[in-house]
């Protein structure tokens, strides 16, 4: 909760002070998403969304977590619907509230079986040309488990990019996860490359794990 | 003299529907690629949509229109909303679409 409260300190600070590129679970009207990330061997995650309208997109995710406390393992399958819930045009920025609903089935190895599980979350964003914030926390809840992921990004990029160059972001990363999964906070620094509807980062946490994510928007 | 007035009108008429238009848009809220290629995506739908470039640097989106064809304001403004963003301005312009790319690479 306290890095929660940090991070939305730090995010609503940013939002005040600067004029913020942004993983969203809805790109464009007609457009379908598909990403996939190596969170540090603590979180696999693949997603595939498709939006029928700009505020609206559905569609399937998968996330294993690791502990790297315990001899724990979730291998969670849901189906997603997520939502803009509102969204700020500015001249040369834009803000953005996400949230999502979705159920399915996931493995607990903690009984060694498969049950119920759902999953809800929001994120918050903001970003210009040269700075990105954003705040998400993801849910996942079964009768037997319950583990939420809070993710703050903070990035800043060297240059302006346009629609015809690449994009460079450098960005931190905090990470938290309850239900120990992981014990304190998970930082890592990552390299963002995206150009049109491709994107890929990658990076290290800082006891040397590998952070990576890919993301396709057509 | 009557023939030559229809011929006149007609010529007239036909310089007229050959001029593609260009149509330039000021939008709020492009700040990524993305927003670049949903926007594009969206009004390459559109049948009378012969060319779209967008400048985030510019918050621009131009319209070219095929030969004879033109697409109104509201269609435009409706669709750009649709995808998320604000449009704040619209004018028809005498530059071409080519132009504009040019003249955005020369910035």
């Amino acid at each position: 909760m306290n890095l929660l409260r940090k991070s939305l300190a730090c995010a609503t600070a940013l939002a005040v002070l600067s004029t913020p590129a942004i993983a969203k679970p809805i790109a464009f009207a007609n457009g379908t998403t598909a990403m996939a990330e190596y969170g540090a061997g603590t979180m696999v995650e693949a997603q595939v969304f498709y939006a029928p309208k700009a505020f609206w997109s559905l569609g399937l995710g998968h996330t294993e977590l690791d502990s790297n406390m315990l001899d724990r393992r979730r291998e969670i399958t849901y189906a997603r619907v997520n939502y803009l819930v509102k969204r700020w045009n500015m001249k040369a920025a834009q803000a953005n509230v996400f949230t999502w609903g979705g159920a399915g089935e996931a493995y607990n190895s903690d009984v060694d079986g498969h049950e119920f599980t759902w999953n809800a979350g929001a994120q918050v964003d903001y970003e210009t040309r040269r700075i990105y914030s954003s705040l998400k926390a993801d849910l996942f809840q079964s009768s037997n488990f319950s583990h939420r992921i809070d993710t703050l990004q903070l990035g800043v990029a060297p240059y302006k990019h346009d629609v015809d160059t690449v994009a460079t972001w450098l960005v931190v990363q905090a990470r938290r996860y309850t239900g120990e999964i992981h014990d304190g906070t998970e930082w890592a620094l990552l390299l963002r490359l995206f150009k049109r509807g491709a994107w890929i980062e990658a990076g290290a946490t800082t006891d040397g794990k590998l952070q990576a994510m890919a993301m396709v928007n057509f | 003299m009557k023939k030559q007035f229809l011929v006149a009108i007609a010529l007239t008429f036909a310089t007229f529907v050959s001029n593609a238009a260009t149509i330039e848009l000021k939008v709020y809220g492009l700040v990524c690629g993305f927003c670049a290629q949903g926007i594009e995506k969206t009004l390459r739908k559109n049948p009378a949509t012969a060319d779209v470039v967008v400048s985030l640097e510019h918050q621009l989106v131009a319209v070219g229109t095929k030969d004879g064809t033109d697409i109104k304001d509201e269609e435009l403004t409706k669709a750009l909303t649709d995808a998320g963003y604000d449009v704040k301005g619209i004018a028809r312009t005498e530059r071409s679409i080519a132009e504009i790319r040019e003249s955005l690479k020369a910035k």
